[in-house]
């Protein structure tokens, strides 16, 4: 990894700024995105210069690298949220407050400055350009890091860049994306922004957000291709500060910061790891296995995803599938039932003979992986009725059976009233699943 | 009691043995590589078995609340036919797996110059694929076997805390103890070790880098060693955490090793909770 992994002092908003540092060093982060607020490191406070030497002497001892964020919510207004903007009349207030983050950011070391536009319209265009000129004037030479944010005047990295060309393309003025809401806005997907960032990328934040929702969330409960996106960072040879951006998560800051750092090493030995596979197949002999240890709950997408990658560029992906499921422990024989759902239509044959293998053993597991999408499809009728009739006798949930209700047919139905019929002949229940599928075909 | 049992061969074991097992307070185990009475005759045959013990058995230890974990390698005695070594061959595969957390048995039989290969192959494989090993010593002419196993563990560079030296005795803990790598000791009914003489063990070595189990296997043999071996110490004045240090503790710390422990069984898959996960073949 080139870069550094952070997380927002703004999720760690009930804590005070030297617990959460801490905190944070401790999980094993590299990275801190510093917001100045009322209580952590307050610009207008008489100390301001004071603090912020003790707060950079607790960074460097900590090992954190820094940026600065200025998304406080009541900073500098206590009634109205995020209030006054660089598109507001009383403009002067936050590009006063700007330029005293560009001297604490010189103060602390900090990569940059980030700051957003503002809430307003496309005619306060001028009014913003005009107050980031005087930010960009004022003040020491700090690099700015100009965030498009969702509803704001500046919303999409396209405007973020050609209000950057407009003013001539100051060195110090840079991008800040939170690849959040890449997701959640822009035409594309947060990979691709990466790479229209660029090197004009100064500051990312990390968060998952869902298309159309302009709501942070952890990662995996969103749309957000984290592994992609950590792997376009990597691409770009980016090496500033990456930092995770739950503002609303801090009542459980603690515990969502190791969450969250779980998930983002898990991505980056994914991304790593589908890399390898891309240059050298062979490797995902030993791949395939890690990834259970190195992703966890997660791992039979990932291996999903480096059979993706194996297929891809491997002289015979079908052997290659025959061989990982040949020598596969149980979960990575899952992995492999689960990848011929997205690439056995490339081989249906070898596929078929996967497949048939699992509905053999006795795992619930593999037998439930196997009546996957790809079964549907290619499986011989006789055999998939078997299949369906063999999760009823191992208490496997019809749940797991892509199409169930597609694909009953009669004599699937007289298999299974004929199972009923037996159970209820010794004094056995009927699982509710086959008294289901039963009842909906009356 | 909560007990670890650091080497048992549960493919020889019956559900019985597993459900004996949990009331006793067995919650993880080891369950090594070996001979399996009958001898192999190709390398496919150790290839389903490593399988077995990767996926079959421990989705039936799971059944039971018991976390299993595996050490896989080519046992001694198979390593002088011609036919199987080749399996070594195939051995790095197997070694990236979850659930691997260790190489063993390895070690020697009859001390041939076959097994001195493929012990220190091995041992070269466990280096390289940082993992812990677990030594079997030898049944006949015990004494020299061990000596001869802690001079090719010096010499293939790993360091002493990463080797158990497994069913030691009265006369051969003594130079274990001294080389600094962990001891095992196999409690049978009427061979290698019993109770009482464990426990005297203990008294006289005390409780570090010391592990018990019970080698159950095809043979006439113990799955329950641990426990009663943990009640003796007891009735000989041993406390609860000592006891907790032999039969829990050092076997964590010694397979803890790996990054690979899971102590916590792997749920049993796609099974609902409420209808249980064994493994039902329509008897219930």
């Amino acid at each position: 990894m080139t870069f550094h992994l952070g997380y927002g002092t703004n999720g760690f908003a009930n804590h005070r700024l030297d617990d959460a540092l801490a905190l944070i060093a401790d999980l094993g982060y590299t990275a801190v995105a510093l917001t100045l607020d009322h209580h952590h490191l307050d610009p207008f406070a008489d100390d301001v210069v004071k603090q912020t030497e003790r707060v950079a002497a607790r960074l460097h001892e900590l090992g954190l690298r820094v940026v600065v964020e200025t998304g406080a919510r009541y900073l500098l207004d206590p009634r109205r949220k995020h209030h006054p903007t660089l598109v507001s009349e009383d403009q002067a207030v936050r590009v006063d407050f700007l330029v005293r983050a560009k001297q604490i950011a010189l103060d602390l070391g900090a990569d940059c400055v980030s700051f957003w536009s503002g809430v307003g319209s496309a005619d306060d265009w001028d009014h913003l350009r005009s107050g980031v000129a005087e930010v960009l004037e004022s003040g020491p030479g700090v690099p700015l890091g100009l965030e498009p944010e969702p509803g704001m005047v500046v919303q999409w990295l396209d405007q973020a860049l050609r209000l950057r060309t407009e003013l001539g393309n100051p060195e110090e003025l840079r991008i800040t994306l939170d690849v959040g809401h890449c997701v959640a806005v822009e035409p594309q997907d947060a990979a691709a922004c990466i790479r229209q960032a660029g090197e004009l990328l100064v500051n990312v934040q990390l968060d998952d957000m869902l298309p159309g929702v302009h709501e942070h969330l952890e990662f995996g409960e969103g749309q957000l291709d984290l592994p992609a996106t950590l792997a376009a960072l990597t691409g770009i040879g980016y090496t500033g500060v990456a930092a995770v951006e739950l503002p609303r998560h801090s009542h459980a800051a603690p515990d969502v910061a190791a969450r969250a750092l779980r998930a983002l090493r898990a991505a980056q030995w994914l991304a790593d790891a589908e890399r390898a596979v891309r240059a050298d197949p062979g490797v995902i002999d030993t791949l395939f296995p890690a990834a259970g240890r190195a992703v966890g709950a997660g791992q039979d997408a990932a291996r999903v995803r480096l059979l993706t990658a194996f297929a891809d560029v491997s002289d015979d992906p079908v052997d290659g599938f025959t061989r990982l499921y040949r020598y596969g422990t149980s979960a990575e024989r899952r992995g492999v039932l689960r990848g011929l759902a997205e690439m056995g239509d490339r081989a249906p044959a070898a596929g078929v003979a996967l497949v048939e293998d699992a509905l053999r053993s006795n795992e619930t597991d593999l037998v439930a992986a196997a009546l996957g999408p790809f079964a549907t499809r290619h499986l011989g009728r006789h055999a998939w009725r078997h299949g369906v009739l063999k999760c009823l006798f191992m208490g496997i949930p019809l749940t797991v059976v892509d199409g169930l209700d597609r694909h009953s047919d009669a004599e699937l139905l007289r298999m299974v009233a004929a199972f009923a019929d037996e159970r209820r002949a010794a004094g056995r229940p009927v699982p509710a699943d086959a008294l289901a599928l039963l009842g909906k075909a009356s | 009691m909560r007990i670890f049992d650091p080497h048992i061969h549960m493919t020889s074991r019956t559900t019985d043995d597993y459900e004996a097992m949990r009331d006793a307070g067995v919650r993880a185990l080891v369950e090594p590589a070996f001979w399996l009475g009958q001898p192999r005759t190709n390398v496919g045959s150790f290839v389903d078995y490593f399988d077995s013990l990767l996926g079959w058995e421990r989705f039936r230890a799971a059944q039971f609340g018991i976390a299993h974990h595996c050490a896989l390698a080519l046992n001694p005695k198979e390593a002088n036919d011609p036919r199987c070594a080749e399996v070594l061959d195939v051995l790095p595969r197997y070694l990236a797996k979850d659930g691997v957390v260790a190489v063993g048995e390895v070690g020697y039989d009859s001390m041939t110059p076959e097994e001195d290969d493929a012990f220190a192959r091995q041992l070269e494989l466990a280096l390289r694929h940082d993992l812990p090993v677990l030594v079997h010593t030898p049944h006949r002419d015990k004494q020299e076997g061990t000596k001869r196993t802690l001079d090719v563990v010096r010499e293939s560079g790993l360091a002493p805390h990463r080797v158990l030296v497994d069913h030691l005795n009265e006369t051969t803990v003594a130079m274990v103890a001294d080389a600094g790598c962990w001891m095992g000791f196999s409690v049978y009914p009427d061979t290698k070790m019993d109770e009482a003489r464990m426990v005297a063990l203990l008294a006289e070595y005390g409780t570090e880098r010391m592990l018990v189990n019970s080698a159950a296997d095809w043979g006439r043999s113990d799955p329950l060693k641990t426990r009663k071996t943990g009640l003796a110490m007891l009735d000989a004045g041993f406390g609860e955490s000592e006891v907790d240090t032999v039969l829990w503790r050092n076997p964590v710390e010694f397979y803890g090793q790996s990054g690979r422990l899971a102590l916590e069984p792997v749920a049993a898959g796609a099974v609902d909770a409420a209808t249980g996960s064994s493994v039902l073949r329509g008897e219930r």
